[in-house]
């Protein structure tokens, strides 16, 4: 008895030891932090390469790079809010969440005077909904989600969306889990907008999925291309690094863009309204719009450049892949899934759940 | 508690002292959080739950609705298949490994613990590997001249199916394993000599008495699976499970307030299923 009690009471204070290393190492650090030249970024996992450029960022720039991660755009906008718009100097997120957060005030205007390259950029990503005057984010990369098709396994010739409903292609399809996407993609194929929440247009698209059913195979999120190469789907419609890495993995696979219309994605970065080191950030936002940067940050993350400088510079396996090069000849058919309200996001799950359950 | 009376008046003041440290984290890190996710569940769509918030069902009402209902059967339904596929698959695995001589039994006991030493999403990831089309599995069978096209396993019921009972039946297993192998043998040798044939002497005599292992593991399996769902997502089921629905109700829909409902309704499920478990003489699982 007298043992246990001394194991639990051992047990105790280590809980009690770690507890108040969590809460209390951070603060330490961040109040070091301000008196060196430190710059917090937050993102997703390996979203911004260390060895090609963060490194190179802090040898030239002397500014050491302390790097944070979320796991999804609604975990981010959570902690920046948790924050009032501190901590952080550059967020890098998707669209629609770019679009919360400068609503919100939690954005600041980069300063022109550092950032002074911006005109690298393509006009087609520059002016988006999410910044209309282009003052507040910094596109980083663009994704568009392509069909992409194995032509040996498949006897019909696929050019848009409504081929996918062909009897020809029973079981055969990968489709990406997501309400909005997918319904999106019926949308596009009726000709209406990914982003419409009229309920009798959306009672039509249910049908129309609703008779996709038969030729649905797999449903996940992201890897479809893992299925495509495998042979467990026949076509897949998938974001952008997947279509390229099914490419990669079998060149014999054709590409399509969509005949009706495509979705949209841009991840920019930005700085948050109380950025700690925000002169450091705009250092970064410049280094980031460099040609030869933005070229090996869509080399390595596998998407699309909205840098019309860096296509300049960027190697010929690159530029000659068409999932890559496609955007800018079609960027004008391009539509983005832009967040709704609470209510409209509900009737989009609503179709999906009852699609799902029939499956 | 036998041994509670026989503790000395000093021990017991001893060890209230160990005690209250641990209570206060339970409070702090189980409790706290649940009554907020409770509280949340009871105020108003995009209200914050605070003191003096009006409180109203309206959350658990939106949730009667036959989908949704049919997703929490869904979901229900697979525990239960889980359960299920666990104990006939676990319960004889268990049988040899209490039966077997001492150096089968470390082995098959290193089998079962070895699983643990990687993350179930790793093995799930192998088992993906080993099922797709142009994969392992296909390629012995068509080999061996059974199959003439590939089988798509990949995305049906019965891969998520696979990968619930592969990642769970440890749990039916041990609690298993640790029934049998403190049976009294000489009680089934005595149902022998009298003259029971072997099966008889297993249903009358060996199930009843491994009872409580059973219990406990269906237990062990079934509460987890009914709130798993990343498992079917991985094997591209396309199933809509209840952790399926909080997940897009708290970041799809952004109603926080209805999705803390649904989180509280399967919280209730489980705390009913392990009341049902107490109250049909079953163990404390440890927990408490």
């Amino acid at each position: 008895m007298k043992k246990k009690g001394l194991w639990i009471a051992v047990a105790v204070v280590l809980i009690v030891a770690v507890l108040a290393a969590i809460v209390l190492i951070p603060k330490l650090t961040t109040k070091k932090a301000t008196e060196e030249p430190v710059l917090n970024i937050f993102t997703w996992e390996g979203y911004i390469d260390y060895e090609t450029v963060i490194k190179p960022f802090e040898e030239e720039t002397g500014i050491k790079v302390n790097y944070a991660t979320f796991a999804s755009n609604e975990e981010m906008y959570e902690k920046l809010s948790a924050v009032n718009g501190g901590d952080y100097d550059i967020i890098l997120a998707s669209d629609y969440i770019l679009n919360t957060t400068r609503e919100a005030g939690l954005m600041q205007k980069f300063d022109t005077g550092i950032v002074t390259n911006l005109g690298n950029l393509d006009e087609g990503f520059t002016h988006q909904y999410f910044d209309p005057d282009s003052e507040y984010v910094v596109p980083y990369v663009s994704g568009i989600p392509l069909i992409v098709y194995d032509p040996s396994a498949v006897d019909i010739e696929i050019k848009g969306f409504n081929d996918l409903w062909n009897p020809a292609l029973k079981d055969s399809l990968g489709l990406i889990d997501d309400a909005r996407v997918t319904i999106g993609m019926v949308l596009l194929s009726m000709g209406q907008s990914m982003n419409t929440t009229d309920d009798a247009v959306l009672a039509e698209a249910a049908e129309k999925l609703a008779a996709l059913k038969d030729n649905i195979h797999v449903l996940e999120y992201e890897n479809l291309h893992n299925y495509l190469v495998s042979g467990d789907v026949s076509v897949a419609y998938t974001f952008t690094p997947f279509v390229a890495l099914a490419l990669d993995a079998n060149p014999d696979l054709k590409v399509v863009w969509p005949e009706e219309g495509l979705g949209f994605g841009i991840d920019g970065c930005f700085i948050p309204v109380n950025a700690p080191h925000a002169k450091n950030a705009n250092q970064f936002l410049e280094f980031l719009l460099r040609p030869e940067i933005a070229a090996v940050c869509a080399e390595w993350q596998y998407y699309c450049s909205p840098n019309a400088a860096a296509m300049e510079v960027i190697s010929d396996w690159y530029k000659e892949n068409p999932v890559f090069s496609g955007i800018y000849d079609r960027i004008g058919d391009a539509e983005y899934v832009k967040n709704l309200s609470s209510a409209d996001e509900q009737k989009f799950q609503d179709i999906w759940t009852t699609f799902k359950l029939s499956l | 508690m036998a041994h509670k009376s026989r503790m000395h008046a000093g021990e017991s003041r001893r060890s209230a002292v160990f005690v209250l440290p641990m209570a206060l984290l339970a409070v702090t890190l189980v409790a706290l959080p649940l009554i907020y996710v409770l509280g949340t569940s009871l105020v108003e769509t995009g209200q914050s739950f605070s003191f003096g918030a009006a409180f109203t069902l309206d959350n658990y009402r939106r949730l009667l609705r036959a989908d949704y209902l049919l997703v929490f059967w869904e979901s229900l339904k697979l525990a239960f298949l889980t359960t299920l596929l666990s104990f006939v698959i676990g319960y004889p695995f268990a049988y040899c490994m209490a039966r077997a001589g001492k150096r089968w039994k470390s082995l098959l006991m290193m089998l079962v613990i070895i699983p643990f030493w990687t993350s179930a999403l790793v093995r799930i990831y192998g088992w993906k590997i080993l099922l797709q089309a142009n994969g392992p599995i296909n390629a012995v069978l068509r080999g061996l001249g059974l199959i003439e096209k590939n089988i798509k396993f990949l995305g049906s019921y019965g891969s998520v199916l696979l990968a619930m009972v592969y990642c769970m039946i440890s749990f039916m297993i041990l609690p298993c394993h640790s029934s049998i192998d403190k049976l009294d043998v000489t009680l089934v040798e005595a149902a022998r000599d009298l003259g029971s044939k072997p099966w008889r002497a297993f249903l009358d005599v060996t199930l009843p008495l491994t009872m409580p292992g059973i219990l406990a593991g269906c237990v062990l399996v079934f509460v987890p699976s009914v709130g798993i769902f990343y498992l079917a997502d991985i094997m591209g089921g396309g199933l809509v499970l209840v952790g399926n629905l909080i997940r897009d109700q708290l970041l799809k829909v952004r109603d926080w307030n209805t999705g803390s409902a649904m989180s509280m309704v399967l919280i209730f499920i489980t705390a009913g299923i392990y009341l049902l478990y107490r109250r049909s003489g079953g163990d404390d699982l440890g927990v408490f």
